[in-house]
Formats: C-alpha cells, structure tokens, sequence
C-alpha cells in the first residue's frame, strides 16, 4: 500500500508538470508480433489428415473434424441433405442413442454439433481437456457408426420444415436465397438450404448414401486445439479412435461453369415489409488467387464494420438505414460480394443511388492512403484477437485445410496482407460495379416497386412456398 | 498409452470433486474523482480490453422517455472534443479492434478490445467522451433516426421481438420502472431533447457514477498512470440515486396472447419472479436452468423437443430477455421463450413445461444430472473466461452491482456447491404455477394484419 501511494503521488506530479496533449491519440509502439502455436501434423495410414496446436491457457480441448461434403455435394433433387446429415450425426449410433450421446458428451464438459456449409460438413466440440480420450472416442463413433434413427429423422423434417417457414419469414434469408439462385445459376452453390418438397423427400437411406460417400477418412482434417498430451501418446490415442475407419474412394466432383457477372434486378415481393433489404452482389476470385488479398482489404474499405464508408455514408451521413455493409464471401471455388444495406420504403430511391455511387467508386477512384494503412491495421489486429479463444484458431485451421491453402499461410497473412497497393485494390473494384452487378430487393412490391425501376428491368419474384 | 490413460481418468475423479480453480488476478481501486478501476494483467497474447460500464440502464428511464438510455448510448458514439464523429469507430476497428456498446436494464456498457499496443488509446477514447461528449442538435437528430430504424429493422420487422420487448416486461413487472421498453416508443424516442441529454450525461456519466476495467497485455503501474491521465481530472457529480424497483409483495398469475402478423410458427414465453441475486437459492436456480435448458442433454430437449415433439427452439435465462444471469439488479424474473409446433396449443406447452416442473418438485435430481449441469456451466464459464473481454465484463458487472468483482474467482465453486435438495427447494419455492405469467405469440394471418400491432399497440 504504501508503496502503491508513492507511485501513485509520482505519477500525478509527474503528469502535472507535462500535461498531456488530448487532442490528439497518444503515440504507442507498433504492433506486437504474434507467435501462432506450433502445429504438428501427420496422416494415419487410412488417409485422415491431423492437426494439432497446443494451447495451454485453459483446461479446455477445441476439435474439428471437417470433411469436403458440403451442400454442393446435395442430390440435385435433394437440397439440404448435407445439413440434415449434419444436424442427425449425433442422434444415434448403433451402440449409443441420441440421448447418451448427449449426457455423454455433457458429462465431459462438452458437446457434439455439426453444420454444413456450401464447401463442408464440419463436426465441432470441445470438452474439459482432462477428458479427452473418452471425448475422441464419442466423437468417432458418431461419425463412423451414425445411424440415423427412423424417429429422429421424422422429428428433424418436423422441425426443419417449422424452421424453414420461420426463414423464410425473414427478409434476409428470402434475399440470400434469391441472390444465391441468380448469382450461381445452375452450379450447386445456388442453393442455401432445402425446400419443402426435399424435406419431404428426406430419409434414412439418402442419408446413409451421403455418409458412406462422403464421410471417409480421406476426405477429413481433424484439428486438435488446447491442453494435450505428448505428439506420439495422441498419434496411439488417434490410432485406437480413429485407425479402423476405412478409406474409400470419393466419386468425381464435375460442376457446371459459373455464369458471367451480368447486370439482374429482381424484386423478392414480402407483402407488408416496412423496408427493403438491399443487396448487390458479384462473383467473384477467391483466396487462392492473387486478388485475394486487395480484394479483402476493398471489402474492409468499403463495407466492415463501423467506420467503412457504406455505414459512413448511408448510415451515419444519409440516416437511410441502421445496417449498412459489404461482404466478401470466399468459398473453395469461387468467391462472391455483397453490400448489403436495409431501408425503409421511403428512401429506397435515393438509397440505391448512394449505394450505386459507393460501389462504383472503388473502380474509378484509389483508396486514401489514410484508408490504406487503416485497413492493413485492422486485419494485422483482428488476426491477433481471434487467438484469444481457442476455437478461433481451430475455424482457422479449418479454413487452411477446406479452402486447401499452402501450411504456412496463417504466418504469412499479415505480410501478404501488408504488401497490398492501392492500385490492386482498384483493380479489383470490378467486382462491386453496379454495371453488372446482381441486384436483389426484398420488400413490399406494392410500394417500393415504381422507386427501383430507375436502376433496371425489374424481375418480380415470388418468394418460394 | 496405459500411463495416459491412467493419468487421465485420476484427473477426471479429480474434475467431479473440485471445479477447476480460477485465479483471476484482481486490483481494484478508486481515483480521488470516484472513479472505481479494476486491473487484471494477463500477458500470454499481446490483447487488452478496455471496458467502461455506468450505473445507469433502461429501469432509470422517467416517464415520456421510454429508450432515452439507448438513444443516449447512440449518442457515446458521435464525438467528444478530441474525437470526431465518427472516429471513435475509426480508431479501434483501424487497429484491428472490436467496439461496441449496449443498454442493459441496470447498466449501460463500452469496450474495446485492441491488440495491446493500443492501450492509451482506448483509454484517450473513453476518457475523453466521459470528460467531453458532443451534445449537438444535429447529432440526437441523426441518432434519433438510427435508433428508429433499429426498432424497425431489429423488432418492428423481425417475428416474436415486439411481443417480447415491449409486451412481456409489461406483463412480469408491475413498477413502471422494469415495465417499460426498453427500445421505447416512436414518440418518446421523437420528443426526447437536448436538454434531457445533457442532463443524463451529467447525472449518470459522471466518473463516480462508472467503472473502468482493464484486462489483458498490461504493465500494472504503467496502466495506473496512463489511467490517472486520461480519466483523473473528470469531475465527479453529486450520486445519482438508483431508482425504485420495488415490486408489489403480493405475486399473480397472468397469461395473455399477442397477435404477431411477423410469425410463422408459434411462441410462448413463460416465466416466475427470480431469487435474491447472490443467494444460494439464485446460485440452485442457474445450476436448475442448466439442467432444464443447457445443451442437448438438457431435461427441456430430451423430453419436450424429443419426446413430446412439440417444443422446435427454446431459449431461457435469469434475465431474459435483455439480461442475463449475472447482470441484473433485483428484482429479477427466470423467463423461457418457446418455438413450438403448430399442431399444439400455447397452453398444451405450457402444461408440459409446467409437468417437467413439478417433476423436479416432486422426485428431485440425481447426482450425475447435477453434476452435468454443473459441468455445462463450468465448462460455458471457461469458454467465456478465454478472451480478455470475457473477464472484463464480468469483473466490472460483479464491481458495479455486487461490489464484489473476486466473486469472479469464486464462481465455479458457488456452481459446484449446489445440491440436488437446494435444485429442488428452488422449483418448489419459485417455479409454481400460482406465480408463472405467459405470453402466447400467435401467428396472425397477413390479410388480417392491418394495421400491424406494433403500431396498433397493445
């Protein structure tokens, strides 16, 4: 105590002599270097890919194990089934129900759950790290020896169809779900979740189709993060849990071609709406191409976040709208944009004007310098601030090995992202040109119909039953 | 393998007699303007969070000015006399950080999180709109519109939100106080002034009205001076008195139904008037909610969503909806929202929940279902604890409202403490039919839906 008023009274005559100067930020150091955890990796005999990165802050265990069998892997006829084969993993196996599986997994501190994205199904957890080997143990058996059970497969057509009329009432998903149609035509990313009919459709044999094709251990990354044992004491653990699982070959993936950018408007009809959800979108390259990176930084420019020049100017400057920003959505490949802002019906006019003159400002102008460094700032931080949780670095991983970029391109991020010039962040403002640009309304056609007719032919569309 | 093994399952024997220790280091104290500071250095990332949290919520509102606390937290965001509009944003999100500010019924919270180098920074920001907010016409004007559009984008357009915002904390409180909405009306938000404002700035964003926490990538005597120039020359204010809460004594039954022309698929909300916070029975009714709703092996999910079939989505807490179990004052009330399926009737739910109940009161709980649930909480708490964040604002809840923030490092033993009998008693003692309000939300066919109800009110 007494020391801690010494230091204290110092301070207060200290800083009284030289007041600071609040007008502007104080001066700090550069950025602290990260070190990312080391991973070691190796593959069993049967083809499954492992990491693991050992973080020993808490006495947790983050897993991932991700296969490549995302919705674009669904039956044509059969839309979604990739995410009911997800949301049924962990309701049955042939030795556990859902039940145990559950209190199981609970009694470990922990929890088994699984999604599906267009590129992947990944089964996340984590429990106490104390229990993992009888954690990995429950987590093989659900994916090897799933089983589907007749009732909780009735019970999840009952609640998704319930989930998605509840979708569907939201004008979100009804615009994503138009956006996705009209920007990838015939290629399976077009489509974000199932429908009615494929619902109805949905049973145990389709579903065990889809497991035995795609669920293999060659075709999976399983990422370790938190408090483990020795390299090799996890290599016998994996091999016990792990080694029986059979490699099988994987059927040829031959997708249609992306259609070419082109200039669409459609019109999502929601009786009632008291806005518009506005989005504007492109295809676009993804991150293995060398526009990754200045197209990631025009995204930050323009729409992440609250000092990006969407909310900068059609929140903060124009009063349009509570939300207003960009996305840059890369998938394993392709890659699409999207601003997307939410207004209300009486400013749709001047609000897709504003809109139109953002976006085309990223081609015809330079970023600021000032934007510039903030942008590299900002992705040089948040890069720092995902390590916080542990399953920040396992998404991470995840990403690495989905979306099949080089070992080392967590260490290299910041440099590339570093190295990045204006004028490549210019040149990739082709991909949000209002020109040729995807454009879909949701709103009240009644009324908001005549105030977007300005910016093109408008297709109405009925949003689906 | 078998040395591994072995290890492993000593450790588990372990985990079930004695929840992990945490050890959060804590230094706390106040500059001479009143202003309570908590430190919490943690240098395994280079990462700090700078959290400020003032004694004032959504419960301090006067009447005829239902969501100024919110409107006035829109307002923390456009400047000070160093900070341009705008730039608070600027400054973090330029360095990589995450911002954001929320209105709570008994507090309203701002933090950043930044890479640690940034410290000062964030200290300069806070400090700064504290010392110096830009009170302007132009300004309300603007936020008065953003807050708009947020009720319109966030509730007014979204399905079951208007029932759950502006009817339910009508129904389970009878002090206007807790009543009210909390994102507030069009025409309360409309005839808000500058002069209230002001007023609130000076009342309840005075430096002895707050505290400032620090977690993460710091130097303690380095942080103390940086904080003693940045914020020691803010003057305090006379203390504002917390408003009266009370509650009527006497507890009711009541049940209502909302039409909601937004909803597809039916809900309900069901809940009772919560414990004394702090208490042992408030500590036997968190561990009763993860038993009843926590994760796929809660009671909730195997009974109703699997076995009746009836339940599709459920979310619960102390709190709910706009608190949660750790940051409210009393008075305070156990709510669970229902999505369900519409071959069921909202009162057909409420029986099962209510049944679900009285199991408990009548059987009680084994040891392994305590034990889940308390492990689902330890292990909710860990994750929690990860980022700096995390820590700092449960270090600043348990100051403002306990005066306590130890009670952080004491936590995961208060969840291991409770017994089956206490799990029970609580059920009993709170969970009674003759104290539950519920509140059936009732898809409304859009033909019929004119004008909304969200204009047409209640």
């Amino acid at each position: 105590m007494q020391r801690f008023l010494l230091g204290f009274l110092c301070a207060v005559t200290l800083f009284a002599a030289a007041p600071v100067d609040r007008s502007q930020p104080p001066a700090t150091p550069p950025i602290p270097d990260v070190k990312l955890p080391n991973r070691e990796e190796f593959m069993l005999p049967n083809g499954l890919t492992v990491v693991l990165a050992r973080d020993s802050r808490f006495p947790l265990l983050s897993v991932r194990l991700a296969f490549l069998a995302g919705s674009k892997y669904d039956p044509h006829d059969l839309p979604g089934l990739s995410d009911s084969v997800a949301a049924l993993l962990n309701q049955g196996t042939t030795t556990r129900s859902a039940r145990q599986i559950a209190e199981q997994a609970a009694d470990l501190g922990g929890q088994i759950s699984a999604g599906s994205r267009h590129d992947d199904l990944t089964v996340a957890g984590s429990c106490l790290s104390t229990n993992a080997s009888q954690f990995l143990a429950l987590l093989a058996d659900v994916i090897q020896h799933a089983s589907f059970p007749d009732e909780e497969v009735e019970l999840q057509k009952q609640n998704r169809l319930q989930l998605l009329r509840g979708e569907r009432a939201e004008a979100n998903y009804l615009g994503q779900e138009a956006l996705n149609e009209a920007l990838f035509g015939s290629h399976p990313y077009a489509h974000i979740g199932p429908t009615e009919q494929s619902i109805a459709q949905l049973n145990k044999k389709s579903l065990e189709t889809f497991r035995d094709t795609y669920l293999v251990p060659n075709n999976a990354f399983l990422i370790l993060v938190g408090q483990m044992p020795s390299e090799a004491a996890m290599k016998t653990l994996l091999t016990a849990e792990f080694g029986k699982w059979q490699k099988k070959g994987l059927p040829v993936y031959n997708p249609p071609a992306f259609p070419a950018n082109r200039k669409q408007l459609l019109l999502v009809d929601r009786p009632g709406s008291v806005q518009a959800n506005i989005f504007s979108a492109h295809l676009a390259p993804n991150r293995t191409s060398p526009d990754y990176f200045p197209l990631a930084l025009g995204n930050t420019v323009l729409g992440a976040g609250l000092d990006s020049r969407l909310f900068n100017d059609i929140r903060e400057k124009r009063g349009y709208a509570y939300d207003a920003h960009s996305v840059y959505n890369p998938l394993r490949e392709t890659a699409y944009t999207s601003a997307v802002t939410q207004v209300r019906n009486d400013v749709v006019e001047p609000a897709m004007q504003a809109l139109n003159d953002d976006l085309a400002a990223m081609s015809s102008t330079d970023v600021t310098a000032r934007e510039m460094t903030q942008s590299k700032n900002a992705y040089a931080g948040s890069f720092i601030l995902r390590l916080e949780r542990q399953s920040g670095l396992a998404d991470q991983l995840v990403t690495v090995k989905t979306m099949n970029l080089p070992a080392n391109y967590l260490e290299m991020f910041t440099t590339h992202i570093r190295s990045v010039e204006p004028d490549q962040v210019r040149a990739t403002g082709k991909f949000w040109s209002p020109d040729d640009a995807t454009v879909v309304v949701v709103g009240d056609a009644s009324k908001i119909k005549k105030s977007i007719e300005k910016y093109g032919a408008v297709e109405i569309v009925k949003p689906p039953k | 393998m078998t040395k591994f093994s072995f290890c492993l399952l000593f450790a588990v024997a372990l985990a079930a007699a004695a929840p992990p220790k945490i050890n959060i280091p804590i230094e706390k104290y106040k500059l001479d303007n009143g202003l309570r500071v908590i430190l919490s250095e943690d240098n395994t990332l280079p990462v700090v969070a700078v959290y400020v949290v003032y004694d004032v919520g959504s419960r301090a509102e006067e009447k005829g000015r239902t969501g100024f606390a919110h409107l006035f937290e829109h307002m923390m965001f456009e400047g000070s006399a160093n900070v341009k509009k705008g730039e608070h944003m600027r400054f973090v999100q330029s360095n990589g950080g995450n911002l954001n500010g929320s209105t709570h019924p008994d507090y309203t919270n701002y933090f950043e999180s930044l890479p640690s180098n940034k410290l000062a920074v964030g200290l300069w920001l806070e400090s700064d709109r504290m010392r110096s907010l830009a009170i302007t016409a132009e300004n309300l004007a603007n936020q008065k519109e953003a807050v708009k559009q947020e009720r319109r984008l966030s509730f007014d357009n979204q399905p079951y939100a208007t029932a759950i915002v502006d009817k339910w904390p009508e129904m389970v409180f009878k002090n206007w106080q807790s009543s009210h909405s909390l994102i507030g009306s069009f025409e309360d938000l409309n005839s808000a002034t500058i002069e209230d404002v002001s007023k609130f700035f000076k009342t309840y964003y005075a430096p002895n009205n707050a505290v400032l926490t620090v977690v993460g990538d710091i130097k303690i005597a380095d942080a103390k001076k940086l904080i003693q120039t940045y914020f020691g020359d803010i003057p305090s204010q006379p203390q504002p008195k917390h408003p009266d809460l009370t509650e009527p004594a006497s507890v009711s039954p009541s049940s209502d139904t909302y039409k909601d022309p937004l909803a597809k698929v039916p809900g309900v909300v069901i809940g009772y008037p919560g414990p004394e916070r702090g208490s042992d029975d408030y500590y036997a009714l968190v561990v009763l909610d993860a038993l009843l709703t926590g994760g796929d092996s809660s009671r909730l999910q195997l009974n109703l969503v699997k076995g009746k079939k009836s339940v599709i989505q459920y979310q619960g807490d102390l709190g709910w909806p706009f608190a949660a179990a750790d940051d409210y004052r009393d008075p305070g009330q156990y709510a669970t929202f229902f999505i369900y399926n519409p071959s069921f009737q909202a009162n057909q739910i409420v029986d099962q929940y209510q049944d679900e109940i009285a199991k408990i009161q009548k059987e009680g709980i084994s040891d392994t279902e305590i034990r889940r649930a308390v492990t689902l909480l330890l292990t909710a708490k860990l994750n929690e604890l990860q980022t700096t964040l995390g820590r700092a604002r449960l270090l600043a809840g348990f100051e403002l409202l306990d005066g306590k923030p130890q009670i952080i490092n004491s936590l995961l033993d208060r969840y291991a403490a409770v017994t089956p009998a206490q799990v029970q008693a609580v059920a009993k003692k709170y969970l009674s039919p003759d104290r539950r309000t519920t509140l059936a939300i009732q898809p409304e066919p859009a033909a019929k839906a004119n004008p909304p109800a969200t204009q047409g009110g209640f």
